[in-house]
């Protein structure tokens, strides 16, 4: 198949992005991730297909549209719910609930939902108008020393898109990142080492038992990527969500310094990112299911976790 | 890492004493002038003006404060404000005796009650005698009798012009280098001589000229050792010996100023103040802005350094003083008026920082004090525009943000790369180009050596291009939802329009009529303010007027122009592809239901506005097919302008400025087809639809970038808001650097900067005395939140947090 036409399924595409990778940037988000990590701030990324999606506060009521969402679903997965005060009027707004059980993702609703309360949160792009999005603020990455970064999910389970799209920034002189989990076979990721610059790797947990208990998946691949990828003369921007109860102790973080140490000159810098629960609203935008939330660690944590890192000699920063 | 250094005690007091004082009016001013007038009927014209300058010089009283060292005042108490009855008085006669004056919802005044009575008794003298009076009976006849309340055009047939906008800069190179002895003695030379030769031909306009320089020479001189003799008075009463000392040297310098060339950089720092601000005594005060101040300052501050006369401590607190006295200036305007401008801002914009004459860096040590002195002091006045070109320095980069992030939106970063394109395709050469400063709020002119008149004549240099468009669709009628009126060329309705074509032509030809009206009137106004109010203090510096003999208004000055600004831009670049879109592309609706939707202000047709507001491509995204329209809105109303000339010979020039006058103009604003209903703002300077940006700065500034900015002479205001996290750490603002330096490359003419949350705006809604010191960009120009009125602080919030 022409590399142009290849689909992709993309489900947020940011622009000024400049948490994922150096400069000013637009990432593109891909839909799917083989981890189910309990933490994770973008649960739509999770699944694969493309999923209904409810945002209360773009909701103007069920009395100003007249109820459009409701009559729109043949299934009768849409009910009214409790009522949400408007912020600007004051007035009472009769909101919906969206019961999953029944809910095909088929989206019909969110089609006459014209303010996007409802929506179909995953969106089928071919390699060519995904490029011609992020070539649109072109101007605005080679003075920032920014670019382009693919993120998901995980981007490397749509491989063939996701190494088209890089190849196709790569053509324009484009600075390309990819975010990934690393998770995924070695021949896979090879396939974008000729078309990406930088690799933003999240390392989770240097315990593989405790990564395959609260991930799903044991880490070998992971840190026998990272390693690949490093010999293969790469460089990594490690990133290390930093979970309470679960990576935040001193011992994991030493263990990780480590690791970081034996790629040697192939990691830049070691991003810690403290966990947040901003991710907590999200989940109530795709699923009924009580999230799990946790405190996030203190500023007074987070500098102890840094100076750990930076016994070893590397470069780190917090986000 | 950037950092403010400390204040001393005194600037601390003096601080404390502006931020707590409710400002006053004061009639010192007024009883002076009011007298003159009636007492000289017999005087018209430049020596009328000239004479009533030399009054208030010789009988303002002279006022030093505790703690003043840089000094000057136009009233007997701290943060007063002058009357300028002779502009236009009848808005303030109304709102004296409907009581609203203390009590308005914004920025009131305390009056004396003794000051009220004479007002009382007095004030109705100038409703025949004023400014305002006489142009309205020089508004041009069709448009007296036609076009009164068009709704586009806001000149009416009667109370024009109530608060012209000054918008001029003077020449303080030759203020502080030359002195106005010397100026003096040149008019002097030139009356001398014509007296010999004999006045022949139109040597008598340039002589009736330069009798009125010679006359507000003598008075401004005058003036001056009027301080001198005050400073002198309380230095031997002061027991203080090192105030006693410092008395003694203002006397010394307030003694040798205005006359002579300054010596040094206190010299040059009261200088510059003191004519300033016998200019705003002349004129009206708002918008009379001060150029490149660093460009004035820097060779004395670095000479006297270099002699070891000055620390760069008592430097700064000399700055630190100035910048209070220009904040103290206020003044009262219309309740209406002030609504396009609240807070009791001045304007008396200040250039900082870009190139110099021949395209260097022209950054120096008093650059950064300026930047000092506005983060430290945390003041929304005097604004503060930088200029930005390719060798600004990174110094400079982190500390004008760093100020920003303090003192919302102050400075403002200004293209020199776009701005010097546009001066030059108005005519003026590229070294004058490059010698450029901002006026008022971001108008580029020739600071110094141009007249042009940016604000022109206030409120009625805003032309409503809302209102225009919605004119254009309806056969000229205006929208009102009452009983119709047909003011604009019959083009049509927009139900029997068939083609893009058709509506594009519409527009076009209420465009071309509605510029063509709003530039006559502009005219008419500056015949009679030529006349009637010349500027000779003014044109005393200004190059070309001494050489032409000719009043800055009768064309004297090296360059020329007209502003004037446009509001409501995004608007109709929205509408227009809104009617494409849902009309003939997409067929979501026929024209005739898009025009029945607008008539019933979208009563009835909900369910379209959600669509049009929720599915149709918007401008401010990076859409090139949205955004398709805005380059034909923004380049047809900037040619009817750019191509209009005015009585000096000079081309009108086109700008996108709208101070809040959005939200003004929003009120008398009918529904328009991008979803707005009646009464809601228009959108704010060049942005997109408020809230209709949803992917982020980079998008929206694709968007802004769509349209030819250097057609814009008389500038553009670009507004963004940042949530406090997009700056976080160095790395944020090398971001936000990098993201400005772009725009400006790729044609991107200025840009402002509010970094803070709705959260805390909302906040500070709710709770005010917490936030008494939350300095937010406005518009043009920055102001304490609080001080701002409700529907202000509202569009405030609802502009898009590009987030992170």
């Amino acid at each position: 198949m022409d590399e142009k036409n290849l689909v992709g399924r993309i489900y947020d595409i940011q622009g000024f992005s400049v948490q994922d990778g150096p400069g000013i940037r637009t990432t593109a988000f891909l839909k799917g991730c083989p981890l189910r990590c309990p933490w994770c701030h973008s649960p739509e990324s999770q699944a694969f297909y493309p999923q209904l999606s409810w945002v209360s506060m773009r909701c103007q009521g069920t009395a100003l549209c007249e109820s459009r969402c409701i009559k729109a679903c043949a299934k009768g997965a849409i009910e009214p719910a409790e009522q949400r005060e408007d912020a600007k009027t004051g007035e009472m707004l009769q909101m919906i609930h969206v019961k999953r059980d029944i809910c095909d993702n088929c989206g019909d609703c969110a089609r006459v939902c014209y303010p996007k309360a409802l929506y179909l949160c995953g969106e089928d792009y071919t390699v060519e108008k995904l490029a011609q999005r992020l070539l649109q603020d072109k101007k605005f990455y080679a003075r920032s020393g920014g670019g382009v970064t693919i993120s998901g999910g995980e981007a490397l389970s749509q491989a063939d898109f996701t190494v088209a799209i890089l190849k196709r920034m790569k053509a324009e002189g484009i600075h390309t990142a990819l975010d990934t989990t690393g998770f995924a076979p070695w021949e896979t990721l090879a396939r974008t080492l000729p078309w990406t610059d930088l690799y933003l790797y999240d390392l989770k947990h240097m315990d593989s038992e405790k990564h395959k208990q609260v991930i799903g998946v044991p880490n070998e691949t992971i840190l026998d990527n990272a390693r690949k990828l490093a010999a293969a003369g790469k460089k990594l921007q490690v990133r290390i969500p930093v979970i309470p109860m679960f990576n935040n102790d001193v011992e994991n973080i030493r263990a990780t310094a480590q690791f970081c140490r034996e790629l040697g000159e192939a990691v830049t810098v070691v991003q810690l990112l403290p966990y947040h629960n901003l991710g907590v609203a999200k989940y109530l935008r795709i699923s009924d299911k009580p999230v799990a939330e946790a405190t996030p660690p203190s500023d007074a944590q987070m500098q102890k976790l840094k100076a750990v890192m930076e016994e070893a000699g590397l470069n780190v920063t917090i986000h | 890492m950037y950092q403010l250094k400390p204040m001393t005690l005194r600037v601390q007091r003096i601080r404390q004493k502006y931020r707590t004082t409710k400002p006053r009016i004061d009639i010192n001013r007024y009883r002076l002038v009011t007298e003159f007038y009636m007492q000289n009927p017999q005087l018209t014209g430049i020596l009328k003006r000239a004479k009533n300058l030399r009054n208030l010089f010789e009988n303002m009283p002279v006022l030093i404060n505790e703690d003043e060292v840089i000094v000057g005042w136009q009233g007997t108490s701290y943060r007063c404000c002058a009357l300028y009855p002779e502009t236009s008085f009848n808005w303030f006669m109304k709102e004296l005796r409907a009581d609203n004056i203390r009590e308005r919802s914004v920025d009131p005044y305390d009056i004396d009650p003794e000051d009220e009575k004479y007002l009382l008794e007095t004030g109705d003298f100038w409703s025949k005698n004023s400014m305002s009076a006489i142009t309205d009976e020089y508004i041009p006849r069709y448009y007296r009798d036609k076009l009164d309340g068009n709704g586009s055009v806001c000149f009416s047939a009667h109370d024009n012009c109530e608060s012209p906008v000054g918008h001029f800069v003077a020449n303080f190179w030759t203020a502080t280098q030359k002195g106005f002895g010397a100026i003096r003695e040149e008019a002097l030379a030139k009356l001398q001589k014509l007296e010999e030769e004999g006045i022949y031909g139109d040597s008598i306009y340039k002589y009736n000229f330069y009798r009125a320089v010679d006359i507000v020479c003598e008075g401004i001189i005058h003036w001056s050792e009027r301080y001198a003799a005050e400073a002198l008075r309380q230095a031997e009463a002061c027991a203080d010996p090192e105030r006693k000392k410092e008395l003694l040297e203002m006397a010394d310098c307030l003694n040798w100023i205005m006359k002579n060339p300054c010596r040094n950089f206190h010299d040059a720092v009261q200088c510059i103040y003191l004519y300033q601000l016998a200019l705003c005594m002349d004129g009206q005060l708002h918008g009379i802005s001060y150029g490149r101040v660093d460009q004035y300052l820097g060779r004395y501050y670095d000479q006297d350094i270099a002699n070891g006369t000055i620390t760069p401590e008592y430097a700064q607190e000399l700055m630190d003083l100035f910048y209070l006295k220009v904040a103290e200036c206020n003044k009262i305007w219309s309740e209406g008026a002030t609504k396009s401008g609240p807070g009791y801002t001045s304007g008396q914009l200040m250039t900082l920082g870009g190139v110099d004459r021949d395209g260097n860096d022209a950054t120096n040590a008093v650059t950064y004090m300026m930047l000092q002195a506005s983060g430290r002091l945390v003041l929304h006045d005097p604004p503060q525009a930088l200029r930005i070109h390719e060798g600004t320095p990174d110094e400079l980069w982190e500390a004008a943000i760093e100020t920003t992030k303090i003192a919302g939106g102050v400075p403002t970063f200004e293209s020199d790369k776009v701005i010097i394109k546009a001066l030059m395709k108005r005519g003026i050469p590229l070294e004058d180009a490059r010698n450029y400063c901002l006026n008022g709020c971001v108008e580029p002119s020739v600071g110094g050596y141009e007249w042009a008149q940016p604000g022109g004549t206030g409120t009625e240099s805003y032309l409503n291009i809302a209102n225009a468009f919605l004119m254009a669709i309806n056969n000229g009628y205006a929208f009102t939802g009452g009983e119709a009126r047909q003011f604009g060329p019959a083009t049509g309705f927009l139900y029997d329009m068939q083609s893009m074509d058709e509506v594009l032509a519409a527009v076009k030809t209420a465009f071309d009529f509605f510029c063509k009206w709003q530039c006559s009137c502009i005219n008419a106004w500056e015949s009679m303010s030529a006349f009637h109010n010349p500027l000779p203090l003014l044109s005393a510096t200004l190059e070309g007027c001494m050489e032409n003999g000719k009043d800055c208004q009768a064309g004297g000055a090296k360059y020329n122009s007209t502003g004037n600004s446009c509001i409501g831009l995004g608007n109709v670049a929205d509408s227009l592809n809104i009617i494409d879109y849902c009309c003939f592309r997409e067929k979501l609706c026929t024209t005739r239901e898009l025009y029945d939707a607008l008539m019933h202000n979208w009563e009835g047709y909900e369910e379209l506005r959600q669509k049009i507001n929720g599915i149709v491509p918007r401008y401010g995204n990076g859409n090139a097919e949205a955004d398709k329209y805005v380059d034909f809105t923004a380049s047809t109303y900037a040619n009817a302008i750019n191509s209009a000339t005015g009585p000096r010979g000079n081309h009108f020039a086109a700008g996108c400025y709208p101070v809040t006058a959005n939200v003004l103009f929003g009120y008398m604003t009918w529904a328009t087809p991008d979803g707005r209903k009646s009464g809601e703002p228009l959108t704010d300077g060049i942005s997109n639809v408020q809230g209709m940006d949803k992917n982020g700065p980079v998008s929206f500034l694709n968007s802004v970038l769509n349209f030819d900015q250097s057609l814009y002479g008389n500038g553009t205001l670009c507004n963004m808001k940042f949530h406090p996290t997009a700056l976080k750490g160095a790395d944020g603002l090398m971001k936000l650097r990098s993201i400005m330096e772009t725009y400006f490359e790729e044609g991107g003419m200025e840009l402002q900067l509010n970094i803070v949350s709705s959260d805390t705006l909302r906040d500070a809604q709710k709770h005010p005395e917490n936030y008494k010191d939350l300095v937010v960009r406005v518009a043009g120009f920055s102001a304490y939140f609080v001080e701002v009125f409700k529907g202000c602080q509202d569009d405030l919030i609802r502009r898009t947090e590009m987030n992170l």
